[in-house]
């Protein structure tokens, strides 16, 4: 008999469907990869089966018992926990104090029997292998730590279904193959796993079985052995997909960026010179100062030392605003953080840019405005039903668009792409890297900082590899591939690279 | 904080008239309340309304544009019982309505200006900042009002009070409490920097960057706005505006006294950003509302004279519609969401 299955599921909002009838089945042992666009409705689900939303319609047994209605607290007690992508984790706690919160155990009295709970979660860290004090305080904990304590915390208490939501995001690939080993040493025990990802080397990787959604319906499940990526791909996205080539080479001549002993927070001593209308892919482990790098470029994090000159001119690189001056714009990462006002709509948001630059004239005209993101929006295909929409309405994907649309406008001929697609859908991934395609054609040079390999070698045109803050190695197009980069972002071939120089 | 009504496009166009511009309301439900309890409502009273708005609506207008960025200026109150205390000084010295108008704006940006610095420079949070500002500034005005010649504070002992033995004290004096077409000149003034501002917010580019930095700083400096620079100018910008309300307000009362001018308006004029709908904690609401908040409150003041009332009772009435209007705003929506899921 299978751990979980749901059948039938429905839900709406507003009268809106938003799961029409879809079902989920889950054995003991296995790993589930839950797999759909975002909005397909994968986390409506989980927070059905976590008791966060009701649901309209449909069955749900569990562990042999038909759940009519589910509590969170319901759920918790049945053993399903939720390791959200965003960590529920309180940061001022230590790591022990997180796991048993609201669960101490005392001597009487009140009285917290501290030394009992921290021997136990020490053993429990010891099976898993986490090397993570239990006295630490948590944000003093790496990502990764935080991750595995989120799910040792599920652990702990016996839980028997644990759901990831896009545990990897934040991991390096030691850190990645880590968390996996851990996950098939749970599944031997019995442990089921739905994980939720875009990554499809990892979905291929860890996976027994699959299942995709599409746009709140059931598409299909299977077995993973039995499918491959561009299969599961086309399920998702719908109409017939390819993987094809899009890159083409150009004619690049003329510099446009140069930097010089480039030194700054997390890098040092960088030399560089990117030809203009490139596209130059930046990556390197978590860590490595690519991001910096662009950071720096940009003027968002200090520099000490070294020069940079965009096209032939010196820039002093302290200052956003000269950044932007010389026409460097950057595209930054943690779109929700540093890019997203969310109390202002569509025009607004995206003309932010434009008028620092053009504050001299400090009257808008809100006809031009619209008529500028207009074009934008045909240009880059912004599904949106008008500029006064709310910034927070649209998906991640249209957002994302919408502040490429905000640099484009201040006609910026170098755009620093720092993680692009971070949190966004594989159809709205392929769209992004045809507009970079596009713009690149047009003259515009763009550097991409990213962790997806993948994603580089289909654009790009070099690509810098970035190690302990500098640059170990320039991969030209058709060198790019997961296994020479890795090579390169891990040192593993630095001492011969060295030596070759 | 204002209530959002965009939910229902099938919605009346009244009510949403209303959601959006609550301070209206509120406005509208207090003034009848004010019709019915005063014996005959004349137009004389209507437009002194106005009047007594005046210096804490343009005191308003500034806490709001503040407030916008999502900080905040508890010293107003204390900066208006300074400013206009050297204001009258100037004015003495002088005998020249244009030198005082220039002198107080000015030292009024002074001021907003050393409050700026230490908040969009240095760093440090503004509640402190300008609660010690506070206590500074009216210390400042009580000193110099018992330290300097008699004949500069108008010959009084404890209070800054204009000569009126200056050649324009009369032009002064009728310029605070004169009319144009029934509407008294202050008043005009208050409807004129309120307009002023809400052209400024809603209109140009620098109104635009007040609200990203209040609604999300850190995406306002990734997209190229100078954060720093933007919270040193709007307290400056409060700061003449502050200066602008000492200026009426030695107008209207040809005196300021340092120990009471300006009590408790800094609470004054947050109470009527609020009740205006612009939200503490920046990024939302708009300038209109604040003439609409300010007003309010002067009209709660008539009420209570009007009813006989004891003035002490006050601000309890104040802080209590404050409550209430504020529990509507923010329970309302929650209380329309659980009606419309049932």
């Amino acid at each position: 008999m299978s751990l979980l299955s749901m059948e039938g599921i429905c839900k709406s909002f507003y009268g809106v469907p938003v799961l029409k009838n879809v079902n989920l089945t889950l054995e003991k042992g296995e790993v589930h990869a839950l797999l759909g666009e975002n909005g397909a409705g994968k986390s409506t689900l989980m927070n059905i089966l976590t008791g966060v939303l009701p649901k309209d319609q449909g069955r749900i047994v569990f562990d042999g018992k038909n759940l009519e209605s589910i509590t969170i607290r319901q759920s918790e007690e049945l053993g399903i926990a939720f390791v959200h992508q965003e960590l529920n984790l309180f940061n001022d706690l230590r790591v022990y104090e997180n796991i048993f919160l609201m669960k101490e155990y005392t001597k009487g009295l009140g009285y917290l029997d501290k030394k009992r709970m921290i021997t136990e979660v020490k053993k429990l860290f010891d099976e898993l292998g986490a090397k993570i004090d239990p006295e630490e305080r948590v944000e003093n904990l790496k990502t990764s730590q935080k991750q595995l304590l989120e799910i040792s915390k599920a652990l702990f208490f016996q839980a028997k279904l644990l759901i990831l939501d896009e545990p990897t995001t934040s991991l390096n690939n030691d850190e990645v193959a880590h968390l996996f080993g851990i996950i098939r040493n749970l599944k031997k025990n019995g442990t089921a796993f739905v994980f939720i990802s875009h990554k499809m080397p990892e979905i291929f990787e860890l996976s027994d079985r699959y299942t995709v959604f599409r746009n709140g319906e059931f598409v299909g499940t299977g077995l993973i052995r039995d499918t491959s990526p561009i299969e599961i791909t086309g399920m998702m996205v719908g109409e017939k997909y390819t993987e094809q080539s899009v890159y083409e080479k150009r004619e690049l001549t003329d510099t446009v960026l140069e930097l010089e002993n480039f030194t700054g927070e997390g890098f040092q001593n960088v030399s560089l010179s990117v030809k203009k209308g490139s596209i130059v892919g930046f990556t390197g482990l978590q860590g490595s100062g690519s991001s910096e790098l662009m950071q720096g470029i940009f003027g968002s994090i200090p520099v000490y030392g070294g020069q940079m000159k965009v096209m032939g001119r010196k820039v002093a690189n302290n200052r956003i605003h000269l950044a932007m001056k010389s026409k460097v714009a950057m595209l930054a990462a943690n779109r929700k953080e540093n890019s997203v006002i969310p109390d202002m709509d569509l025009l607004e948001n995206m003309y932010l840019s434009e008028h620092t630059l053009s504050a001299l004239k400090p009257v808008i005209s809100v006809k031009k405005e619209k008529e500028r993101f207009e074009k934008y929006r045909k240009m880059l295909s912004i599904k949106a039903n008008g500029s006064s929409d709310r910034i927070t309405s649209l998906s991640g994907g249209n957002q994302q668009k919408v502040f490429l649309a905000r640099w484009l406008n201040t006609d910026a001929e170098i755009l620093l792409l720092d993680n692009p697609t971070q949190g966004i859908d594989v159809g709205a991934k392929a769209e992004i890297y045809r507009l970079i395609l596009e713009l690149a054609k047009t003259g515009k040079t763009i550097l991409i900082n990213t962790l997806e390999i993948p994603e580089i070698q289909k654009v790009a045109d070099t690509c810098a590899v970035f190690y302990n803050g500098n640059i170990v190695k320039i991969l030209e197009h058709d060198e790019i591939d997961e296994v020479t980069v890795m090579l390169y972002s891990t040192n593993a071939a630095g001492d011969a690279a060295t030596v070759a120089v | 904080m204002n209530i959002k009504s965009g939910k229902k496009s099938s919605e009346n166009p009244i009510l949403k008239f209303c959601g959006a511009n609550s301070y209206v309301v509120v406005f509208i439900a207090i003034f009848i309340v004010y019709a019915i309890t005063s014996s005959g409502l004349t137009m004389n009273g209507v437009m002194n309304v106005l009047r007594h708005s005046a210096v804490i609506g343009i005191i308003g207008l500034g806490m709001g544009v503040i407030c916008l960025t999502g900080e905040i200026d508890l010293s107003v109150g204390s900066m208006l019982a300074l400013d206009g205390g050297l204001s009258v000084i100037v004015f003495n010295m002088t005998d020249s309505i244009l030198l005082t108008l220039l002198f107080a704006v000015l030292f009024g940006a002074l001021c907003g200006l050393v409050n700026g610095f230490m908040v969009g420079y240095v760093e440090m949070p503004a509640f402190i900042v300008t609660l010690a500002t506070m206590l500074i500034f009216r210390s400042f005005a009580q000193y110099i009002c018992q330290h300097i010649d008699k004949p500069f504070i108008g010959g009084g002992s404890s209070v800054y009070k204009m000569a009126n033995d200056q050649s324009a004290y009369q032009a002064f004096y009728n310029f605070g409490n004169g009319k144009v077409l029934m509407i008294p000149i202050v008043g005009v003034i208050l409807i004129g920097m309120t307009a002023l501002f809400v052209y400024l917010t809603t209109s140009t580019k620098y109104g635009k960057k007040v609200y990203a930095v209040g609604s999300n700083p850190k995406g306002a400096r990734m997209a190229g706005i100078n954060v720093s620079a933007m919270k040193i100018s709007v307290f400056t910008i409060a700061g003449a505006l502050v200066g602008l309300g000492a200026f009426l307000w030695i107008a209207m009362n040809a005196s300021a006294d340092p120990a009471t001018t300006g009590n408790s308006y800094e609470m004054y004029a947050i109470a009527a950003v609020v009740l205006g709908g612009i939200s503490m904690s920046g990024g939302k609401g708009k300038c209109l509302g604040i003439l609409f908040g300010a007003m309010s409150y002067t009209v709660i003041d008539k009420i209570i004279v009007s009813l006989k009332m004891d003035s002490l009772i006050n601000n309890a009435i104040k802080g209590i519609i404050l409550l209430i209007v504020i529990m509507v705003q923010i329970a309302g929506p929650r209380i329309r969401e659980k009606l419309q899921k049932k």
